[in-house]
């Protein structure tokens, strides 16, 4: 099976080819807030607009949907996964569960993609949405490596893996900064939140950690444990983030692919240069999410 | 009838609760729910616990209400065994495999759907009832006409009437295990998870430490708390009455029995006296009363967090 690189994309002024260079597939839309200014999964003729782009530059488009819809929202659930089919969409990602069910009914045959929010820790669950027509899940960030090698050999999934980027933390209903700014230009601003040494990033309904979640180190590993789908988490970022980060890995997994010793040490250092909170890989470990496990811990 | 639930983190508390006047009681398994090991239950103690109910004529549910690791099913289904051949009368569950796992196992088991299941819209309630769920812990967040949403699709709800509402949405939340999370494999092989509730640990409340919010280069706000409120309702109970919601849940497993005793007893008496004279029930003196308990509730849940705030931020670690 072939490396699939992806990266997630919320608006359709992001569909720029020199920052998806790096990409094989793209995740559209902002599954976390429908009132995000531009957000694909409400502006359906955009929407459209950016499968084509997508398809012109040779990569795969999946849509993502919102995490946590509530009753009233699932029409429109219902209708922007209904304009990404007609626009040849590859597969959808979601999140809430019933929604992977209400999919499984509307659109029979439609690749389902299980979202970071989908609480996917077992296989006996992960084989529940199987059943559902779901083929492929990201499990709980809160997994280790050896966990999800459990997951994946016991469901035959494919398995998405996060490489890069600041994991979601967790989704609220209401907008935290509504408080101290107005909707949709609040969440453009590039808030922290600090405690002591720990700190988060906030983007309204959802809490991200401020380290960068980095895989860099550990790329040789797991190709040799049999994953193949890497995501670069870059939902709100810059477009300087994209592109860097997704063509630092590129180079790193081209390099592992061609047999070449990758030397860790120069990606790190690149990396590190967009963001200055550090790095985080402690789940996959076994540890806490924000301790780093690694022999060259960036400074 | 509507069944009042109230929390059993250890004996004592269940005493306090069956006294006080709960139909039902719900005990955690040591290690399978979103509470810390002294406030679950080990299998001498659950097996005592169940016979000391059943002998009141009154019923127990068992919460394994966490996601645990797949390596861990067997364990969940030989503990999930000897809970049903000792009697329980239903389980709370929250990871979907587990759920599907004890349906095929038990067919007529009740199960719960665990408010951490995230359950919050039309489509969820039609998810869980195939998959087996008999009852539907609703969201603290879901408004009233979800709950009849949820009754018409066939599925018995369940609201919490003294909780938490967190930051996040229950169970959508990794904040404290990020933080802090230290992974410990008991004699039987099941990890606790320490620091993670939505596998079994303690949530570390990390969101109600006081935050400084910044933009680059400046501070926007000094002492900013991620909204993290404890609750009791009174006004909307009548209503969840009249809409048929078959259980009024209690939260609080880590408070103290008296104080747990006395929130049972204040919502025995609040029900029974709507129930006794609907046209006649009135919200205000519920208020009134309330307020001592509010004050200790609140003592208890205010130390309670510095301790497991320390704990989350490595000053000290207790079992």
């Amino acid at each position: 099976m072939a490396v699939e690189l992806h990266t997630q994309v919320a608006t359709l002024e992001e569909i720029e080819p020199s920052c998806l260079e790096p990409y094989d597939a793209v995740y559209l839309g902002h599954p976390y807030c429908g009132r995000y200014p531009g957000n694909l999964l409400v502006d359906h003729g955009a929407l459209r607009e950016a499968i084509q782009r997508l398809r012109g530059l040779g990569k795969r488009a999946y849509l993502s949907t919102p995490a946590a819809p509530a009753t009233p929202e699932l029409p429109a659930v219902r209708e922007v996964v209904a304009a990404a089919v007609a626009a040849g969409i590859d597969a959808v990602e979601a999140h809430n569960l019933g929604v992977i069910h209400m999919l499984a009914r509307e659109f029979p045959g439609l690749e389902l993609h299980a979202g970071c929010f989908a609480n996917v820790y077992t296989h006996l669950g992960a084989l529940e949405l199987k059943r559902y027509g779901v083929t492929r899940i990201t499990p709980n960030f809160e997994l280790s490596l050896d966990e999800i090698d459990y997951l994946k050999e016991a469901t035959g999934l494919e398995v998405t893996l996060w490489l890069h980027g600041k994991i979601p933390l967790g989704i609220t209903r209401d907008c935290f900064l509504l408080a101290y700014g107005e909707c949709p230009a609040v969440c453009r601003e590039d808030f922290w939140l600090r405690h002591r040494d720990w700190v988060l990033k906030c983007i309204g309904t959802v809490v991200l950690s401020g380290q960068d979640l980095c895989m860099a180190e550990h790329l040789g590993d797991l190709l040799g444990r049999g994953y193949r789908i890497f995501c670069i988490g870059t939902l709100t970022e810059a477009p300087a983030y994209r592109r860097e980060v997704g063509r630092i890995y590129r180079e790193a997994l081209e390099g592992l692919a061609a047999g070449a010793k990758v030397a860790a040490g120069p990606f790190l250092g690149r990396l590190a240069a967009h963001n200055p909170h550090g790095f985080c890989n402690g789940y996959f470990f076994g540890k806490s999410g924000r301790d780093y496990v690694g022999a060259a811990v960036p400074g | 009838m509507v069944e009042l639930l109230a929390p059993g983190g250890n004996m004592a508390m269940v005493r306090a609760v069956l006294d006080a006047g709960a139909d039902a009681v719900y005990v955690g398994p040591r290690g399978w729910s979103r509470r810390a090991a002294a406030f679950e239950m080990d299998d001498d103690t659950l097996k005592a616990c169940i016979a000391y109910v059943h002998a009141r004529g009154k019923k127990i549910r068992a919460a394994f209400n966490t996601l645990p690791a797949g390596r861990e099913i067997p364990l969940f289904s030989e503990e999930l065994g000897r809970l049903v051949e000792w009697g329980i009368d239903g389980v709370i569950l929250t990871d979907i495999g587990c759920i599907a796992a004890a349906r095929r196992a038990f067919p007529d088991l009740p199960i719960h759907a665990s408010v951490g299941c995230n359950i919050v819209n039309g489509a969820d309630y039609a998810f869980y009832r195939e998959l087996g769920v008999t009852q539907i812990v609703a969201d603290c967040k879901l408004p009233f006409e979800e709950l009849k949403a949820i009754k018409e699709a066939g599925v018995g709800v369940e609201v919490l009437i003294h909780a938490t509402t967190c930051f996040t949405y229950i169970g959508q939340c990794w904040m404290s295990s990020f933080t802090r999370q230290v992974r410990e494999i008991d004699a039987r092989g099941k990890d606790h998870f320490r620091g993670s509730p939505n596998r079994g640990g303690v949530c570390y409340r990390l969101c109600l430490l006081p935050w400084q919010l910044g933009l680059v280069g400046r501070v926007v706000a000094d002492g900013v708390v991620l909204r993290n409120d404890a609750f009791f309702l009174v006004d909307e109970i009548p209503d969840y009455i009249r809409l048929g919601v078959d259980t009024l849940k209690i939260q609080g497993r880590e408070y103290s029995p008296g104080l747990i005793g006395a929130i049972v007893a204040f919502y025995r008496e609040l029900v029974d006296a709507y129930l006794a004279d609907p046209a006649g029930w009135r919200p205000q003196v519920w208020h009134e009363r309330l307020r001592s308990l509010r004050q200790r509730r609140d003592a208890e849940r205010g130390a309670r967090t510095a301790e497991l705030q320390g704990e989350g931020l490595g000053q000290r670690c207790t079992a």
